[in-house]
């Protein structure tokens, strides 16, 4: 039997040694994570999700190197948390400093100016085509591409070609020709168009290929659009007239419950024969989504060409102000997960990464040896896609925009002009409201 | 001087007092080393919760002076530039607006509702353990989970709700009801309503069962109506618990958040935002970390203040009561 002394100094020793346990425990927690925040011998691939073909290229590129016999070690394939935005996937992610080695990078500035990225070593720069990456203003290079440069050639129209077909219609080559597309299809009781609005980001599906003309009038040179109304040679009332194209668009020719309506749901819409066609970012991939959950599905793809008749796409910004692949400071401080990322890389911009790359659907990126490449031309559609690649109509243009601040300006945008488009506001009065963001975020 | 003389005079009672002195210092140092004891138990939680609660909302208030995005290890004091620009955003008062909409409104209606139930179920004798599970169910599923299966039942072109009011043909009323800014705010009331009542309705109902029935039967006897017996007997009653259930409704719907996250995303545009959600689309997905802290700081003095007022007058009601 213990005496009453004898348990208070039992109890008070369990409490010191519970508190310790529990501190320790913590501290444990925290070496834990930070010591599988890749392992010994792997390294994790933090990639976007919400694009089903790009799940499934990261999915097929990742295990085509886990089964290489020399590779350096394992690449874990992670996908940003369902649910979570992008920005808010990567904050969490520093806030608990617990950094994958390879990241599907966006936002890239605000990342390297925070001194949370590490430069890609030339050993795996020289494979990507020299036109398919830059140099950071440091001299460094932060970001490779991820996927072909094909700029935003995604941002178009999939179409429903056997409907086509049935009603002897064609594929628009001037706008006031897109325009007459859907006021047939309308006028033969069909709903020409589905897009989505239900999450923010899908909003510039229909607008940027709208706008695109007024953006590919500003000079290359100087930066393109946004950097013309950062230097006060442009202001967003240019827009005025693209906002009304678009007002127009959803008024008269677009599904209901587009403010609701999510991006991947749109596939289900074109294949369900609720509407004819689907706005779309992704482009082949788009396709090939429509070909999984339709194999019988004649899909077809098409660019909203200008009012005379040119498709101006969106070139890739190359460098820091681009999406790509990245590899984290965290990485390179540990050294063997840094040495997995670079062998990773290597193999993806190696012909054969390029060729896996490319049967899961999605286009690879520019490589030196490129020629080698086998497109795959399997996906109904895609040769549409790839024909546009080649067409005399086809202008890039560019439109930077280096600025760490400017996330912040185009999730407001996003999100004002779909307050536009739902009646919440006057085109006017968006105006006024995104030029006094854009002078505050940017300007300011 | 007194007790000295005292003790002088009165050895016995010395004796005793000092026993007593000693039987007390004895207690006190008891009740020292339950006191160490019951710091050094609460040490790990306290640690952890001034860690990850109290230390970075304390630095929240000195961030909602900054231009920090989040990233960055460095950042500008910028004054109360913040606060100024918060206070001046249309996009803001619209947010307090929905908060207050769906913070009081939802406080209300889960308490009348929650109330109706609690006496239900107080009456029903049979199958009352299968009626209260059903009551109580939609507690359980998390806000995320029931708001997930909402946005796909009020889906305008696949939900099942459109379908079925088109298969009764009421196509008249088919709405897109996560969609329609006009609607959505009320629309997010009713969903919130649904599934936050659970909890409110069993405080209600254990406080109806502890109501004393010869007070109950007295009143009957004395000729009152069942809604004289509610009034003058029952409701008094249950002054306390409806304290606790309107501040933690109200508490509850300042802070609304996985609701909008999940059903709206705060739109179409920028409409049915609320407070919580403000500052987390700032913080998060605009990285402007520093003015989010600044609207976070203004929520924490709005749920204070309004927490104080209501529980003042409600705690005034119970005396009354």
């Amino acid at each position: 039997m213990l005496s009453t002394k004898s348990f208070n100094r039992l109890t008070k020793g369990v409490a010191v040694v519970a508190a310790l346990a529990s501190t320790v425990g913590l501290a444990a927690c925290g070496s834990s994570r930070a010591a599988t925040a890749g392992g010994k011998d792997s390294a994790r691939f933090l990639y976007a999700t919400g694009d089903e073909t790009w799940n499934a290229t990261v999915k097929a590129i990742v295990d085509a190197y886990n089964k290489l016999p020399n590779k350096v070690g394992t690449v874990v394939a992670e996908p940003i948390p369902s649910g979570s935005d992008y920005a808010t996937a990567m904050k969490t992610m520093d806030a608990t400093g617990n950094w994958p080695a390879i990241v599907d990078m966006r936002d890239t500035v605000t990342y390297i100016e925070a001194g949370k990225l590490a430069p890609i070593p030339q050993e795996v720069t020289s494979l990507v085509d020299d036109d398919a990456y830059s140099a950071y203003k440091d001299g460094n290079v932060y970001l490779t591409p991820s996927t072909a440069n094909n700029g935003e050639l995604g941002f178009g129209i999939v179409y429903n070609k056997q409907y086509f077909k049935d009603n002897n219609l064609s594929v628009p080559t001037t706008w006031d020709e897109f325009i007459k597309l859907m006021q047939t299809i309308k006028a033969k009781g069909q709903t020409p168009l589905a897009t989505a609005a239900g999450e923010v980001w899908p909003s510039g599906q229909l607008w940027k290929p709208i706008a695109s003309e007024t953006f590919a009038k500003h000079s290359a040179k100087d930066g393109g659009f946004w950097a013309d109304v950062k230097d006060g040679k442009a202001q967003v009332a240019d827009l005025k007239d693209d906002l009304t194209k678009l007002k127009d668009i959803i008024d008269n020719y677009t599904l209901k419950g587009w403010q609701s309506t999510l991006d991947a749901q749109t596939t289900t819409l074109l294949v369900n024969n609720q509407a004819v066609m689907a706005t779309t970012s992704s482009g082949l991939g788009r396709l090939r989504d429509i070909n999984k959950v339709k194999p019988d599905f004649d899909a077809g793809y098409f660019l909203i060409p200008d009012s005379e008749g040119n498709f101006n796409v969106l070139k890739n910004s190359v460098g820091d102000s681009s999406q790509g692949l990245a590899i984290s400071k965290q990485a390179k401080d540990n050294g063997k997960q840094y040495d997995i990322a670079v062998d990773f890389l290597k193999y993806y911009y190696s012909v054969d990464g390029a060729n896996v790359i490319e049967k899961s659907g999605t286009m690879s990126p520019q490589i030196k040896d490129s020629s080698k490449v086998t497109r795959n031309t399997e996906i109904p559609g895609s040769t549409d896609y790839y024909a546009l690649l080649d067409s005399p109509k086809l202008k890039w243009y560019v439109n930077e925009t280096p600025w760490k601040t400017f996330s912040t300006f185009n999730t407001f945008f996003r999100q004002s002009r779909i307050a536009m488009q739902d009646n919440q506001s006057s085109i006017d009065d968006t105006i006024a409201k995104v030029q006094a963001e854009f002078d505050k975020d940017i300007k300011g | 001087m007194s007790t000295s003389l005292s003790v002088a005079a009165t050895p016995s009672k010395t004796s005793h007092k000092s026993d007593s002195a000693a039987k007390s210092s004895t207690m006190s140092a008891v009740q020292r080393r339950n006191r160490w004891m019951m710091f050094f138990f609460i040490l790990p939680m306290l640690v952890v919760f001034l860690a990850i609660v109290i230390i970075p909302s304390l630095q929240s208030i000195q961030l909602s002076f900054t231009d920090y995005d989040g990233i960055s290890p460095t950042y500008n004091y910028v004054g109360v530039d913040n606060y100024h620009e918060i206070i001046t955003s249309g996009r803001f008062w619209n947010a307090v607006k929905n908060t207050l909409i769906l913070g009081i409104g939802s406080a209300f209606i889960i308490n009348v509702i929650s109330l109706v139930m609690a006496l239900l179920l107080d009456r029903i004798h049979h199958f009352s353990g299968f009626f209260r599970t059903i009551v109580y169910l939609p507690s359980l599923v998390s806000a995320f989970i029931a708001s997930t299966i909402w946005k796909y039942m009020l889906n305008y072109n696949f939900g099942a709700v459109n379908s079925i009011l088109k298969k009764a043909g009421l196509e008249g009323w088919v709405h897109d009801w996560l969609g329609d800014s006009h609607i959505v705010v009320w629309v997010l009331l009713f969903l919130i309503c649904f599934t936050l009542g659970g909890n409110t309705t069993l405080i209600y109902l254990s406080n109806l069962q502890s109501v004393p029935q010869e007070l109950v039967e007295a009143a009957e006897v004395d000729g009152a109506s069942g809604w004289q017996v509610f009034r003058h007997v029952t409701w008094p009653m249950l002054a306390g618990s409806v304290t606790v259930n309107f501040t933690l409704s109200l508490i509850g719907g300042w802070v609304i958040f996985d609701q909008i996250q999940v059903l709206t995303g705060g739109g179409p545009g920028f409409v049915s935002e609320t407070m919580a959600f403000f500052i987390y689309r700032l913080g998060f997905g605009e990285y402007r970390a520093g003015f989010g802290s600044a609207a976070a700081v203004l929520l924490f003095i709005i749920v204070m203040i309004t927490t104080v007022i209501t529980n003042k007058y409600m705690r005034g009601r119970e005396i009354q009561a």
